[in-house]
């Protein structure tokens, strides 16, 4: 270190860089005294520490104001424990239940749920309606909540159409689908080129809501898009249509590959996958541990009108879904099964149930008899994760006689085989009206959950 | 490591912390010492003697350590820093000086940020400053005298705290934390008076697992007489007398602008200040800071992240935030939303 500099640190003319990288390499090896350096950096660090002016800031562009009601003090608590973890597998029905109460969260607690909503796609619908406006502003600062944008919000005015966000529009056309379904299909059809692959799957979906022949057309056209998702979705609605062309073209497909053979019935897949059936919505790649051929053949039994089996095949429903088929029994009965919950068909669902009780075709069916269903079978069967599984297709709340039934089990079970329980008194927890709060004495932890429900309930009321 | 801090701790709690949670009745103290007489006086006498004489010692030894480490260089204190540190924090509660042994200990936290030689230098200098500042105590004024002898690690009693008079004022609780370390579980409360305009903090210590003294939560407002804690820029102190709670709404702030004189001042009095709390009023948050509706921005500390709970209540409208300032930026503690709602942050 030259002579020159060493005086620099005794005048303190030294930057603070200099101090620095001669305390990094050493201040023996440019001739400065250690302690001088010390000194120096103690006066420059306290300068700077108080010195330090105020930068620039970028704030963010105001959100807009509110219109919806702050949900009231005794809820907001709640949630915030809920989002703490206290009983947090009922925060699902806390959102919903505020969702359809059209109220919002206090802002605070959306970065959380945003984040909870991140991670679990099943919240995101009623995220968009409890966030407010606050959660779309967030949702526009941060891309991992980006997703909010496409949830709709709350019914918005005409203009939306043209200038509103993906969430927006969708939940313009499902209200104008519900109150004209011809004016939602010819508001869809004069835009329809324009719209991204993404959004024309969704609003092909919306149609679903009032589905009749004179849909049929746009559909059929439809079936042109060039994106998979958008002609799968087409050729989903149009299988509900009897006379549609593409359920015409799909019996007369299904007319050669399953047969009546004697007293039972026999499947003879597909030879080929030809362009007019991947027009029509049949994938010709099967999912992993498939076989190609009755992977098309189920397909095709999926998209048949289930109208046209018991003439074709001489049967009632009940006796088709319990009939011998031989080979490729498997893939018809998924393809029925498939078809059955398409078109939703209760008929169809309740045959296809007795032969084999898929959690699938209990949605299909009357709540009613889907409490009474499901009822019979947790009576007859001890709990397994196969029972419980069962269960979890059946939504909230469930009916008495189902809840009874649970009920039984559950008190039955605890008494012999208390590890069993647990995830059934969980379920029980989260479905049973939560009235039954009163009757569920004997097993403590589900009467808790559901007096916890009660009490929630009353507060979002 | 662990075992370091935790020795660090004990002795922290023996000469430091023991005096906050001793709530022994001042009257009784001095009764017991006049019948004593005076053999227990001088006994204590002496012990206080040898302990400034330990204390001398290992400040020295500190002043030369640190000599020595800038003369050699500090490039390598990555890899062999934390080692270090860890004997010289044991030395340094040998010598009775757990103020700066813990200063020592926490000397680790810098080495994770990309600028830590700027930030490990800076260290070291006020190290060196607050060494420096101990042997030469005599000719400093008395309150920097009490602040250096406070950030060494001498005691102050509780009984000398309440004995100075009190400052009465409605003091808002603008923030809390708690923070745990080796089973001791340390609680900060802030407070801001209305009047006096005078900001404090209260400290306290539990057993982790064990329940703190409680305390009002941060949006509640006491009618309270505070003592402080000596020193030149006292912040610490005491509640003397606690009347009752008060309504008063959102405490009153400064403004961002106003900001960096506030804190001039507190480090001219004590340069070794990092923490001092802020009611900011009108304060817009940004991603990476809190600005003024000039633009002016105060930077948020980097373990601070984006804080969203904050921009959510603000709504990118202007809000009273108190925060924690530190050398590195701010810790945001409490918001007051536009309802006058409190959300602790």
């Amino acid at each position: 270190m030259t002579r020159a500099a060493s005086g620099g640190w005794e005048a303190g003319r030294v930057s603070w860089e200099e101090l620095v990288s001669t305390a990094l390499v050493g201040a023996d090896r440019r001739a400065v005294p250690p302690e001088s350096l010390l000194e120096r950096a103690a006066e420059q660090v306290v300068r700077m520490r108080a010195g330090r002016r105020p930068g620039r800031g970028r704030p963010p562009a105001p959100a807009a104001a509110e219109t919806l009601p702050l949900v009231p003090g005794a809820a907001a608590d709640r949630l915030a424990r809920m989002l703490a973890g206290e009983q947090g597998r009922l925060l699902t029905e806390w959102l919903e239940t505020a969702a359809a109460r059209r109220v919002r969260v206090p802002a605070e607690m959306i970065p959380g749920l945003l984040d909870l909503g991140a991670r679990d796609r099943s919240i995101r619908a009623c995220l968009g309606a409890v966030a407010g406006a606050r959660g779309r502003w967030l949702a526009g600062l941060n891309s991992a909540w980006a997703y909010l944008l496409a949830e709709p919000a709350q019914v918005p005015p005409d203009e939306v159409w043209e200038l509103g966000t993906s969430g927006d529009r969708r939940a313009f056309l499902t209200v104008l689908r519900r109150r004209d379904p011809a004016a939602a299909r010819e508001l869809l059809e004069r835009g329809w080129s324009a719209e991204t692959p993404e959004e024309r799957a969704v609003f092909v979906t919306i149609l679903a809501d009032g589905l009749g022949m004179a849909d049929e057309p746009f559909l059929e056209a439809v079936l042109d898009d060039r994106r998979r998702e958008v002609r799968q979705a087409a050729a989903d609605l149009l299988t509900r249509l009897p006379r549609s062309r593409l359920a015409l073209r799909m019996t007369a497909r299904a007319r050669r590959f399953v047969t009546r053979n004697g007293s039972g019935l026999r499947a003879e897949p597909p030879p080929a996958c030809d362009g007019a059936m991947e027009r029509d919505g049949v994938r010709a790649r099967p999912p992993a541990g498939m076989e190609t051929r009755g992977w098309w053949l189920q397909q095709v039994v999926a998209h048949t009108p289930l109208s046209f089996w018991p003439g074709h095949l001489g049967m009632p429903p009940d006796e088709i879904a319990g009939a011998r088929i031989g080979d490729w029994e498997r893939e018809v009965r998924m393809g029925w099964t498939r078809a059955a919950i398409l078109q939703r068909d209760a008929t169809w669902a309740r045959a296809l149930f007795e032969a084999e009780p898929l959690t699938d075709l209990l949605a299909v069916l009357p709540p009613e008899e889907r409490s009474h269903r499901a009822a019979e079978l947790v009576a007859g069967h001890p709990v397994d994760g196969q029972m419980v599984m069962m269960l979890g297709g059946v939504p909230r709340p469930w009916g008495h006689r189902l809840a009874r039934a649970v009920l039984k089990k559950i008190v039955e079970t605890t008494r012999t085989q208390p590890w069993n329980a647990g995830e059934l008194i969980r379920l029980a927890g989260e479905r049973f009206h939560p009235a039954m709060h009163e009757h569920a004495g004997e097993v403590p932890e589900l009467a808790a959950t559901l007096r916890f429900r009660f009490d929630m309930l009353k507060e979002l009321a | 490591m662990s075992e370091r801090v935790a020795t660090v701790r004990r002795v922290e709690e023996r000469w430091g912390g023991a005096a906050t949670r001793n709530t022994g009745d001042a009257e009784a103290g001095r009764g017991r010492a006049g019948a004593e007489g005076g053999d227990r006086a001088a006994a204590r006498r002496t012990q206080a003697e040898q302990r400034e004489s330990r204390v001398g010692a290992g400040l020295s030894e500190l002043e030369r350590w640190l000599a020595d480490q800038i003369g050699q260089g500090i490039a390598q204190a990555r890899q062999t820093g934390p080692a270090d540190w860890d004997d010289l924090a044991r030395r340094l509660v040998d010598a009775q000086a757990p103020g700066v042994a813990g200063a020592v200990t926490r000397l680790s936290r810098v080495l994770g940020a990309e600028d830590w030689p700027g930030l490990l230098l800076g260290e070291y200098a006020l190290l060196h400053l607050l060494a420096v500042a101990y042997r030469r105590a005599a000719a400093l004024p008395e309150p920097l005298r009490q602040t250096v002898r406070a950030r060494v690690g001498f005691s102050v009693t509780r009984e000398s705290v309440l004995a100075t008079p009190a400052v009465p004022d409605h003091w808002d609780v603008v923030g809390c934390r708690d923070e745990e370390q080796d089973r001791l579980v340390a609680r900060r409360v802030w407070l801001a008076g209305r009047t006096t305009g005078r900001l404090a903090m209260v400290l306290s210590f539990a057993p982790a697992g064990q329940p703190l003294e409680s305390f009002p939560p941060p949006g509640t407002t006491i009618d309270a007489d505070l003592a402080f804690y000596p020193g030149a820029s006292p912040l610490r102190a005491l509640v003397a007398e606690r009347r009752g709670l008060v309504d008063a709404g959102p405490p009153p702030g400064t403004k961002v602008s106003q900001v960096p004189a506030l804190i001039a001042e507190v480090l001219a009095a004590d340069p070794w200040t990092d923490s001092w709390p802020l009611v900011l009023d009108g304060a817009v948050p940004c991603p990476d800071g809190l600005a003024d509706d000039e633009g002016n921005a105060l930077p948020l500390h980097p373990s601070a992240g984006v804080p969203w709970r904050l921009l959510a209540v603000s709504g990118g409208r202007p809000v009273t935030v108190a925060a924690e300032w530190t050398p590195r930026g701010l810790l945001p503690l409490t918001a007051w939303n536009e309802d006058g709602g409190v959300v602790r942050l």
